[in-house]
């Protein structure tokens, strides 16, 4: 097991076009990192260039304390699941999961002992005789990842390895990913454009926008105290909800005003704003950090658009003008599209953004 | 310069080139030099001093010309018939039947067969006393006494005869070519096609004909190039000089003349067919947008 | 109900006029080729003198043996007459030099063995009667025998003529392999323009070439041999390798390559750990459809060889050359198109994903 450690990496695809650009990253011994964004933000790349299959423009990629920027890929002691299975078909199961053992020119035996170790691990023991051809999609994505196993790497990448399943095969494999990781400590780094996958596996996130990171957390950390908007929106489904406000003083207090409302606030989340002297800012609110009340408590009140029953919870789409507010909501709760209802916020959890930068306004920061 | 030579980006742009150098080297050795030497043949005479003499020799003389014609004329109608046979057939064989696989190789047969072999089965078979009347006969549409004199008629009859055994043997290899095309396309553009309103025609003529048309480009650059270069079968029917084509008369000069000043002729033939057959083929590929559009596509 | 009938009653149409056309066209090939295969089965006199020609070719041909006072006359049965017509020399007498002329004449006319002694018997039949009728039954593989006795060179020629077709699948399956490897995984300035004006090549007249490489090949002493054929071969085979192998590897996806680089090879570890075994029918198609080629040609072979010509120059020479009958070139032309049909056969399912995959 070792860390990994990007320093401003980068990669050109044309005199004008950047893939990626300065990524500075530090990977744990053991831990999970997840790189999330968008398609075409630059994740896969990454990824391409940590396992060597992509050419470095400029910066370097150290595995443990080893330079391998400029090693081909079987010099880094990193195994990979593709998106598409990248099975071979034209070996067995077994041979699939033991062609790197060979290559090492391990003994038998111990090719034997490890691929059945794996196999098992990932569930398909009963296999290994068949040809990828004769398996499904997620049995061939099983066979991918014993394959990545098997020749206990120091890191372990895993691009988009779950986008070709169906929806609940993908979550239970998704727990099961996790549990493997957790029995085999590898260092992992895992390529996805899902943030509930995301949030669910990683130690930490690294979020990426057009080829750069754009933030670097833990899951509470990206979807409590996003960077800024773009973050705030990509996390969480229903996503963020974002009103531009218009900052004003009054008798010390910051009132904030939107042409629906206007929002008080106390002085604990008024310090948040103490430097911030721009007169406008972006509100972020979570859909469950706005809440139903009574009438007069409300801070605003609008029409019900649309319900969207859920089982466990309800998401209620609201409009606002031509904005459409999501919320969620209790199962019970009834809501008949056309509806009035009273809204509050909680105000301990709201999100304030740089009307200008888009970035988030810190308490120190200006 | 050696840090560029050495360095690994370098290394990496010049891998596709080095797995084409050796085509490129092959190439410059057995096709380009073979080709400047024809070129540069062209214009000397037996004593290899420069002369015109050979071009003027083929322009003065009248079989150039009806050579000439003839080439046309059997490119334009055997590519445009056999392509227009070949599209119509496949249109209707579209669908999976019991037995295709054997029509598939029965139709392959006669491109696989060697020019020697349909050479043989036409002389045979146009022969006043050939099989063809002899079925004809059998099916009752001649008397014994009235069998058709086939290879008798005239230039024109005879390109016809040309033109027909050619089909005989292309047709088919086209129509699966074409068939192998219409089976990969998407059905689901042909229905799309048709749930917005499309006829049978329409959809034919905006949906599938414009989704082949890479094969369709393919197979008939590849005719019009052989096409051109048809000159076996006309002699081993008709033997040389009857029915003059372009290739035929150059094999004509340098196979059967052995005579050198009839060779240098022979090398200038050569040279004009080759510009022949780029500009068929360059008028061909302008026309279609092969070098445009197709060539950014695939980029 | 009624509209499912109506629709079935369309649906049988089209089935039928299908079956028609498939039919039809399936006849249409094949009967040139029933009558050239039947034809390398007749004898001489069938192909000759009986017309209309018969449609299958005689297993037996029967003769009459007539007496006269000028000596014995031999007659055999012409099937499109309904008659008995003469057959050989006009007249014979007993003498071993004229029994083995006749056994010669019925040899090469009749594709049929009368031995002397079986002539000798029916002469001695003739002793109470004026005619005695016979049957003798015909070699029907007769033509392709003599083909290979007659023309000296066959049996050598064939094998110059592998030996060309596989050193020319060889060279451009290894050269024209490496560049559609190039176009299929590399993108790369002047991608395009390359892979076009491979096609080029194929422009200019392959005689054309031929020529000057009599004087290049003499150089290095190559001229009118079969490698030297090959070299020349190679040059079309090539540009048609290229495009063939180009859409066999871009069939087979990168990643599968890429999985074994990081599993442990080297690039070309991963071409013939991965990309080689499942490119490998393709490939096979892609040799045969070379070895077709090669197999075909005929007239660069007739101006690059002289003493050792290659087999469809042996048979261009028996065919174009005046003299030969009808039977014999049909035999050597079907000898000639044999292994190429059947390749087609073998590998007709490639031929059909090649051309799926080929864009100009």
């Amino acid at each position: 097991m070792a860390t990994l450690r990007l320093e401003n990496l980068s990669k050109r695809f044309s005199k004008k076009i950047w893939g990626v650009r300065k990524i500075d990253l530090e990977v744990h011994d053991k831990e999970f990192i997840v790189l999330l964004g968008p398609s075409g933000c630059g994740k896969t790349t990454t990824l391409r260039m940590i396992a060597g299959l992509a050419e470095v423009t400029t910066g370097s990629v150290l595995i443990g304390d080893r330079d391998v920027t400029e090693a081909p890929p079987r010099k880094r002691d990193v195994s990979m699941v593709f998106q598409n299975y990248a099975v071979w078909p034209h070996m067995t199961v077994y041979d699939n999961i033991a062609f790197a053992l060979r290559l090492k020119k391990a003994d038998k035996k111990e090719i034997d002992k490890t691929v059945i170790e794996v196999a098992e691990m990932v569930k398909i023991p009963e296999l290994l005789k068949r040809y990828p051809r004769q398996l499904s999609g997620g049995q061939q994505q099983r066979v991918a990842l014993a394959r990545a196993l098997a020749v206990k790497p120091k890191i372990f990448l895993m691009d988009e390895p779950l986008s070709n399943l169906d929806a609940k095969l993908r979550v239970i494999m998704r727990t099961e990913l996790k549990a493997i990781h957790q029995q085999t400590k590898a260092t992992s780094v895992f390529v996805t454009h899902d943030q509930s996958e995301a949030m669910s596996m990683a130690d930490r996130i690294v979020i990426m926008k057009d080829g750069e990171v754009v933030q670097i957390g833990t899951p509470d950390d990206v979807y409590f105290r996003s960077a800024n908007v773009f973050v705030a929106g990509f996390i969480g489904t229903p996503p963020t909800n974002f009103f531009n406000m218009e900052v004003e003083s009054k008798y010390g207090l910051k009132i904030l005003k939107h042409p629906h409302f206007s929002l008080e606030l106390d002085e604990q989340q008024g310090r948040i704003l103490k430097n911030y002297d721009k007169r406008k800012l972006i509100l972020g609110a979570r859909p469950e950090n706005i809440i139903l009340t009574d009438k007069d408590k409300a801070i605003f009140s609008a029409k019900v658009l649309v319900t969207e029953p859920q089982g466990s919870h309800k998401i209620i789409a609201i409009k606002l003008d031509e904005q459409i507010v999501k919320i969620v909501a209790p199962h019970k709760q009834k809501a008949a599209p056309g509806e009035l209802l009273h809204l509050s916020f909680q105000k301990e959890s709201l999100h304030f953004f740089d009307h200008e930068t888009n970035w988030r306004i810190e308490q120190n920061g200006a | 310069m050696f840090k560029l030579l050495y360095s690994r980006e370098f290394r990496q742009k010049a891998v596709p080139y080095l797995l084409i150098a050796p085509v490129l080297i092959y190439y410059a050795l057995f096709w380009l030099y073979p080709v400047i030497q024809c070129f540069a043949g062209s214009f000397r005479d037996v004593n290899n001093k420069l002369t015109l003499y050979n071009y003027a020799f083929i322009f003065k003389d009248p079989t150039f010309y009806k050579a000439l014609f003839n080439t046309a004329f059997i490119v334009v109608f055997s590519v445009t018939l056999e392509f227009l046979a070949a599209f119509g057939l496949a249109l209707i064989i579209n669908i999976k039947f019991k037995g295709s696989g054997i029509f598939l190789f029965i139709a392959m047969i006669p491109m696989a067969l060697p020019a020697v072999a349909v050479g043989a089965i036409w002389s045979s078979g146009f022969a006043t006393y050939g099989w063809l009347n002899s079925f004809l006969y059998y099916l009752g549409f001649i008397e014994k006494t009235a069998k058709i004199p086939f290879l008798a008629g005239g230039n024109v009859a005879s390109m016809i005869l040309i033109i027909i055994i050619d089909a005989w043997q292309v047709v088919p290899f086209m129509m699966i070519i074409l068939l192998a095309g219409m089976q990969g396309l998407d059905e689901e553009a042909k229905e799309a096609g048709y749930i917005f309103g499309g006829t049978k025609f329409t959809v034919l003529r905006k949906i599938t004909i414009p989704l082949l048309k890479p094969t369709i480009t393919t197979a008939l650059i590849l005719r019009i190039i052989s096409a051109i270069q048809i000159w076996l079968i006309i002699v081993m029917i008709y033997g040389f000089q009857r029915l003059p084509v372009l290739l035929e008369e150059l094999v004509y000069y340098v196979d059967e003349s052995h005579s050198m000043e009839f060779f240098r002729i022979g090398i200038a033939y050569s040279v004009i067919i080759s510009i022949f057959v780029s500009i068929a083929a360059v008028i061909y590929l302008k026309v279609t947008g092969a070098f445009g559009k197709e060539a950014e596509e695939t980029a | 109900m009624n509209r499912s009938v109506k629709r079935g009653a369309i649906r049988a149409a089209r089935m039928t006029t299908l079956y028609i056309m498939v039919i039809g066209v399936a006849m249409i090939i094949l009967f040139p080729i029933f009558f050239l295969v039947s034809l390398s089965l007749m004898s001489g006199y069938e192909s000759y003198y009986e017309w209309p020609n018969p449609l299958i070719p005689a297993f037996s041909a029967k003769y009459k043996l007539e007496k006269s006072d000028e000596g014995y006359h031999l007659s055999i049965y012409n099937k499109a007459e309904k008659r008995y017509e003469r057959f050989g020399p006009e007249k014979f007498g007993t003498t071993a030099e004229d029994l083995e002329k006749i056994s010669v004449f019925v040899k090469r006319q009749g594709n049929s063995t009368l031995k002397t002694e079986r002539l000798k018997e029916e002469i001695s039949r003739l002793v109470d009667r004026d005619e005695v009728f016979f049957s003798l039954s015909k070699n029907l593989l007769a033509n392709y025998k003599v083909f290979f006795q007659v023309t000296r060179d066959a049996v050598p020629s064939v094998i110059r003529s592998i030996y060309t077709a596989l050193t020319t699948i060889a060279i451009s399956l290894i050269i024209g392999g490496m560049a559609g490897y190039a176009f299929a995984r590399y993108i790369f300035k002047g991608r395009n323009l390359l892979k076009l004006s491979v096609l080029f090549v194929r422009m200019f007249p392959g005689v054309a070439i031929a020529i000057p490489m009599v004087i290049i090949l003499g150089r290095i002493g190559l001229y009118d041999q079969p490698l030297g054929l090959s070299l020349i071969y190679s040059v079309t085979q090539i540009s048609l390798t290229i495009w063939i192998t180009a859409s066999i590897f871009m069939a087979i996806p990168v990643e599968l390559e890429e999985a074994a680089l990081i599993f442990g090879t080297t690039k070309f570890g991963a071409f013939w750990h991965v990309t080689i075994p499942l490119a490998l029918p393709g490939l096979a198609a892609c040799a045969m459809y070379s070895f077709i080629g090669s197999w075909n040609e005929v007239i660069q072979a007739v101006v690059l060889t002289q003493f050792n010509p290659t087999f469809p120059v042996v048979v261009y020479k028996v065919l174009v050359g005046a003299g030969a009958q009808v039977n014999l070139i049909t035999a050597g032309s079907i000898a000639q198109a044999f292994p190429a049909v059947l390749f087609t056969l073998l590998i007709r399912k490639y031929i059909l994903r090649m051309w799926g995959g080929v864009r100009v």
